[in-house]
């Protein structure tokens, strides 16, 4: 297998640092697209680490749509520049880093305790034999995971009639 | 030679090929396009500069690069710059994964002739398509121009729209093919049907064949369905403040979308770079005439997968040039009824038909 460690540092590098033009652009419209960034690159490490479904869904779903409504709903509300009115110093905004940072941690924390038992039973050998991930993956949502997954459609469903209903009574 | 420098190699050239034949059919298209409005209206069209006009595009890429590279006043600069090259780079991303033929042998390894097998490559696609709204939001947003924004908005609705039955039409087809990869799909479409029709997807599912070639013209902006352009209402859409290389870029991407747009419908409905009858002649004959080896054959055989594919896309750009000629273009509130409609429940209907009999014939 070919080293992907340079293009998976330099998608990580990448996408860290769009993450930062997201939070410090002043641009409405600048933030928006450096999350685009963001979730371009993210989805370029699934596909590097072989991952190819999710990094299409990833494309399909973050990237061609829900930032399409993101960056439509700043130019119809024309937000432009957001100026210098953010405080920083203010205790809810140091609340809210202190307990974010927290979360980040700890999932970090997590993840590195998972890390080295966390090598299931497919390697690559083992998935194209299986027919490929996306194949692989469909089997397991549609027999192993297939109540959970209903669940989470019916759940879906449910957040859009509520979202349709609310709307529509403003209209009305 | 040593395998990581010959992959890397091939890799290269494989861009290369892919840039060199997107980017130079699009000054081809351009000399087509405009012959043919002549051939189809009965007038000469452009026939002056070379023979039969042949050096109009030349002509055109000069005046590009000689007029003044004007940018409005109060346009957001920064992304007013980005739009014309986010729109060349997303059709371009998208083309990487189309199969151009099966594979080479040079030596004693094994060149594919596709730049990225990507397990997911129709969603691959789909992700990119799907990204060729942002240009046409950010051109119209960052020009500061009200009639860029309805441009863009227009621009943007019909794209997003037609995606949906675009997106229904491929679905009902992975039904069939039980597969995501673009190459099982070339393969499942070898063989023939009752013995006289190739195996091609079309003749299974021809409703979604038609759904989504309409789609495609809606999503690549051609007339009957350019509205996002609409000279006669809104000036010229969402490019309208972009003038000399900017818009040439603009221009070009819309070539290369459509360049990739047909090569998936080719790949998905009408048999991929499968040969076109004949070809098993050709390449017998050829193999008899200077005794190929098997390793000759292949590259043979690869050499007229590329042909076929490139002689099937040469066909539907025909058809998007001949179809522009032919119809007057649809107003707005046409064009949405017919997405939204007819092509949108017509093709979710398809979808659940093709389930059940896709289940019904594995019984």
């Amino acid at each position: 297998m070919v080293d992907i460690i340079y293009p998976l540092s330099f998608l990580a590098a990448a996408s860290a640092l769009l993450a930062l033009v997201m939070l410090f652009a002043k641009d409405a419209l600048t933030c928006a697209m450096a999350l685009l960034g963001v979730l371009l690159s993210t989805a370029g490490i699934y596909g590097m680490i072989g991952a190819h479904f999710v990094a299409t869904i990833q494309l399909v779903v973050y990237a061609g749509a829900i930032m399409v409504l993101f960056v439509f709903s700043i130019m119809l509300l024309n937000l432009k520049k957001l100026g210098d009115r953010f405080p920083i110093t203010s205790p809810r905004f140091l609340i809210g880093a202190v307990s974010g940072l927290a979360i980040v941690g700890a999932g970090t924390w997590g993840i590195l305790q998972w890390i080295p038992q966390s090598y299931g039973t497919w390697d690559n050998q083992a998935m194209l034999a299986a027919g490929g991930n996306t194949r692989i993956l469909a089997h397991s949502l549609f027999t192993q995971h297939a109540i959970a997954f209903e669940a989470v459609s019916v759940a879906l469903i449910v957040a859009l009639v509520g979202a349709v209903t609310l709307a529509k009574r403003k209209f009305e | 030679m040593d395998p990581v420098i010959f992959t890397t190699l091939a890799v290269v050239a494989k861009m290369l090929l892919l840039l060199a034949v997107t980017l130079g059919v699009v000054p081809v298209m351009v000399w087509f396009e405009r012959r043919g409005a002549g051939w189809f209206q009965g007038r000469p069209g452009p026939n002056r500069v070379g023979p039969f006009g042949l050096l109009q595009p030349l002509a055109d890429v000069i005046k590009f690069f000689f007029k003044e590279d004007w940018t409005p006043g109060n346009a957001d600069k920064f992304w007013y710059w980005m739009a014309p090259l986010i729109a060349l780079v997303a059709p371009l991303a998208a083309i990487s994964v189309i199969p151009f033929g099966s594979h080479l042998v040079i030596g004693d390894s094994v060149v594919q002739m596709q730049l990225a097998d990507v397990d997911a490559g129709v969603i691959f696609i789909l992700a990119f398509a799907g990204l060729e709204v942002y240009p046409v939001i950010l051109a119209g947003w960052a020009s500061n121009n009200k009639y860029s924004v309805l441009g863009a908005l227009r621009g943007s609705a019909q794209v997003v729209s037609y995606e949906i039955s675009m997106g229904l039409a491929l679905l009902s087809m992975l039904l069939f093919y039980g597969t995501f990869n673009m190459n099982e799909m070339v393969t499942w479409q070898t063989g023939t049907l009752w013995g006289f029709l190739p195996a091609w997807g079309c003749f299974f599912n021809p409703f979604a064949a038609l759904v989504f070639w309409v789609s495609i013209f809606a999503e690549t902006n051609r007339l009957p369905f350019d509205l996002p352009e609409g000279e006669s209402e809104i000036v010229a859409g969402y490019h309208l403040e972009y003038g000399a290389f900017k818009f040439a870029a603009f221009f070009m991407a819309e070539y290369v979308a459509m360049i990739m747009a047909a090569a998936l419908m080719i790949t998905v409905f009408f048999g991929g770079y499968g040969f076109l009858p004949g070809m098993q002649t050709i390449l017998e004959i050829a193999t008899q005439q200077f005794g190929l080896g098997a390793a000759g054959i292949q590259n043979v055989t690869a050499l007229l997968q590329f042909t076929s594919l490139a002689s099937k896309v040469a066909f539907v750009m025909f058809v998007f040039v001949w179809v522009r000629w032919t119809l007057p273009r649809f107003r707005f509130d046409q064009l949405m009824d017919l997405g939204w409609k007819w092509l949108f429940p017509l093709s979710l209907v398809n979808l659940v038909f093709t389930a059940w009999l896709t289940w019904y014939m594995g019984q």
